[in-house]
């Protein structure tokens, strides 16, 4: 299987995945991934995320098409599934709401009139969760945006340089995103 | 076979002139000198058609030919050369000798060296030595080695049809009408059923040494530099045995040292001892090869197991993976395998053993995801059982209730996609076959202070 690889979910907070708007995509080939590179340089065509799933809406107008919102520290994420997502929309029809969320899917962006890029995602995956699943999940997310800010200011690789070229990352704030998210597993302590 | 004797009586001939010419010894007045040529070459043919009998051990009446010959070519006028193939035939139709067996002999292979040994398809006769047996495992297949001379060695295989005498380890024999073969480019001969046998008292002298096993130890090495085509001894840990019902198996597992770890497998023909987990042994004379680009070992009759007293360090053979399970893949969950070799069934059919009625048997085929890389992992039935809890019998009756097995994939994902566990367990390509699966069951709250004081500090 030389030439396949799994790509890796990325572990973004909502409120950077919101930011990102540069996508890139190799042309010549139709079938290449498209990427979302976030302002922390997180190059992102698989996400990985557990939130709370707070709505939910059928938007189809001749089948079922969900959209679901998951929410968390920093944000919201909205996941579309359809008939190509049988599962993760068989899920949303049933679940109640509100649920801690596993979501695994690809990121999808859209373009609107005035030029802004919007990100969402379609699933692979929903699976309901416990809320320490959530807490990891904010730690794991936590540590490694971390670590991708401290690439950013290093300028370590050529995500990070292209991230900090591209959106003139303000790490500062992105630091402040972290703390309100690790915040947020101190309370009800 | 039927043998013939040769007619020594004068059979009355059923047609043609120059009979009547040739056994008076002289010719009549009426035939030409161009027609006394063509009865000479005429005779000639039956001579030849009659010797190439002869060799397969049937003697034909040097007149049935002659009569048989004249006929087609003088009265039928067929051309000589036809007129021999039309005769041949003839005969072997009627003492039931099959064609192809009459006309590869006609080749008449030449003794060669193994050496010169040079083409694909090539008949060769060759005085070797039988250096070494190996398994067999096609049951076609009756013999299988490697043959020596002064020359150099090549690999044969003798097929069971041949119905040849077992040949020895050891021993001489002069190989007729073998065929060469090619694979992987290499040469090697094939002794088929066209081929015969002889034993020879002098021994052939196998160039390069001895290959027998008892007068040749291949060489110590260490794991990780085994390649493929080699044969060599290793000492090592049995770091895991696998389950296995193959009955031409008799263990298979893991071997490990201080520089890696390796597949094992020991034949049941190999009719050497058990090894068990843990502890470590010394295995002398072992075959390395590849398979899917993967060195392993291969232990036969040739091979000896030592054990050791000391307990062999084994590098980093366990591997430990952090992360998230992101996927859970199809042949995941209640799966049916092949009671033969065990291999997961691919609707209802084996690859190896056809359609067959399957076991069954609880797996995962997980993947993790750690948000820089990802871990493929197959985790086992116990694992699996003690990690949902989920028996296979339950989850038998559970497909039952719901008429599909899909149902206990579905309830495997349900539980486990998107929480964090720490697997470990040896790796073998791509995967880690687990053996230890722990799910993180809180939250690490030293590092949320550390970073939150980084955070604070900044």
């Amino acid at each position: 299987m030389t030439g396949f690889f799994r790509e890796v979910a990325r572990r973004v907070f909502a409120q950077e995945l919101k930011d990102s708007n540069l996508t890139s995509r190799d042309e010549s080939d139709q079938y290449a991934p498209q990427y979302v590179l976030t302002p922390t340089g997180a190059k992102v065509n698989r996400i990985f995320l557990v939130g709370t799933l707070i709505e939910k809406e059928d938007i189809g107008t001749d089948s079922e098409y969900w959209r679901g919102r998951v929410s968390d520290p920093t944000g919201s994420f909205l996941v579309y599934a359809g008939q190509y997502q049988p599962e993760a929309a068989q899920f949303l029809a049933d679940c109640e709401l509100p649920a801690f969320v596993a979501v695994v899917g690809k990121t999808s962006t859209y373009t609107t009139d005035d030029g802004n890029v919007l990100t969402s995602i379609r699933p692979e995956s929903i699976q309901q969760v416990d809320g320490l699943a959530r807490d990891l999940w904010v730690l794991d997310t936590s540590k490694q945006t971390l670590e991708r800010i401290r690439a950013v200011e290093a300028e370590e690789d050529p995500d990070s340089k292209l991230a900090k070229e591209h959106y003139s990352t303000d790490t500062d704030y992105y630091r402040a995103m972290i703390k309100k998210a690790l915040e947020s597993l101190k309370e009800g302590e | 076979m039927v043998s013939f004797l040769r007619s020594n009586t004068f059979t009355p001939l059923s047609s043609g002139l120059y009979h009547v010419a040739l056994y008076f010894g002289t010719p009549l007045y009426t035939i030409k000198t161009t027609k006394r040529l063509e009865v000479e070459r005429m005779k000639q043919t039956a001579e030849s058609i009659r010797d190439r009998f002869l060799k397969l051990g049937i003697d034909v009446p040097l007149e049935d030919i002659e009569s048989r010959l004249d006929e087609l070519i003088t009265k039928f006028k067929v051309p000589s050369n036809e007129a021999q193939r039309s005769v041949t035939n003839y005969f072997l139709k009627k003492y039931s000798i099959p064609k192809n067996e009459f006309y590869v002999r006609q080749a008449e292979p030449q003794l060669t060296k193994i050496v010169n040994i040079s083409e694909d398809g090539q008949w060769a006769n060759l005085k070797a030595k039988v250096a070494q047996l190996w398994e067999n495992t096609h049951e076609s297949i009756s013999q299988v080695g490697l043959l020596g001379d002064e020359t150099g060695i090549i690999k044969f295989t003798e097929w069971k049809n041949a119905e040849l005498p077992k040949l020895e380890q050891g021993e001489s024999y002069l190989f007729k009408s073998v065929v060469v073969g090619e694979y992987n480019s290499r040469f090697q001969v094939q002794i088929n059923k066209n081929s015969s046998v002889e034993k020879l008292d002098e021994p052939i002298e196998v160039g390069g040494g001895d290959f027998t096993p008892t007068a040749r130890e291949a060489e110590l090495r260490n794991i990780a530099d085994l390649v493929g085509g080699q044969w060599a001894t290793v000492r090592g840990k049995v770091v895991q045995l696998w389950e296995n019902s193959h009955e031409s198996i008799e263990q298979a597992g893991l071997l490990g040292d201080q520089t890696g770890v390796i597949k094992f497998t020991n034949w049941a023909s190999s009719e050497l001892p058990d090894m068990e987990e843990g502890k470590s042994y010394m295995l002398k004379n072992v075959v390395v090869n590849e398979w899917d680009g993967k060195a392993q070992i291969q232990l036969n009759r040739s091979s000896s197991i030592e054990e050791l007293d000391e307990d062999i360090e084994v590098r980093t053979s366990t591997f430990t993976y952090f992360g998230a399970m992101v996927d859970i893949q199809t042949g995941s969950g209640l799966i049916k395998r092949c009671p033969e070799c065990k291999r997961a069934l691919a609707k209802g059919a084996c690859a190896e053993h056809g359609k067959v009625k399957g076991e069954y048997d609880l797996r995962i085929k997980a993947v993790l995801d750690s948000g820089s890389s990802t871990q493929d992992a197959l985790i086992n039935r116990e694992l699996t059982e003690e990690l949902t809890g989920l028996s296979l019998d339950t989850a038998i009756a559970m497909a039952a209730d719901a008429l599909d097995p899909g149902v206990v994939l579905d309830k495997l994902k349900h539980e486990l996609v998107g929480r964090y566990y720490t697997i470990s367990g040896h790796k073998l390509d791509r995967y880690i076959l687990v053996d230890s699966i722990t799910p993180r069951t809180s939250l690490d709250r030293e590092l949320l202070e550390e970073m939150l004081t980084e955070l604070e500090v900044e």
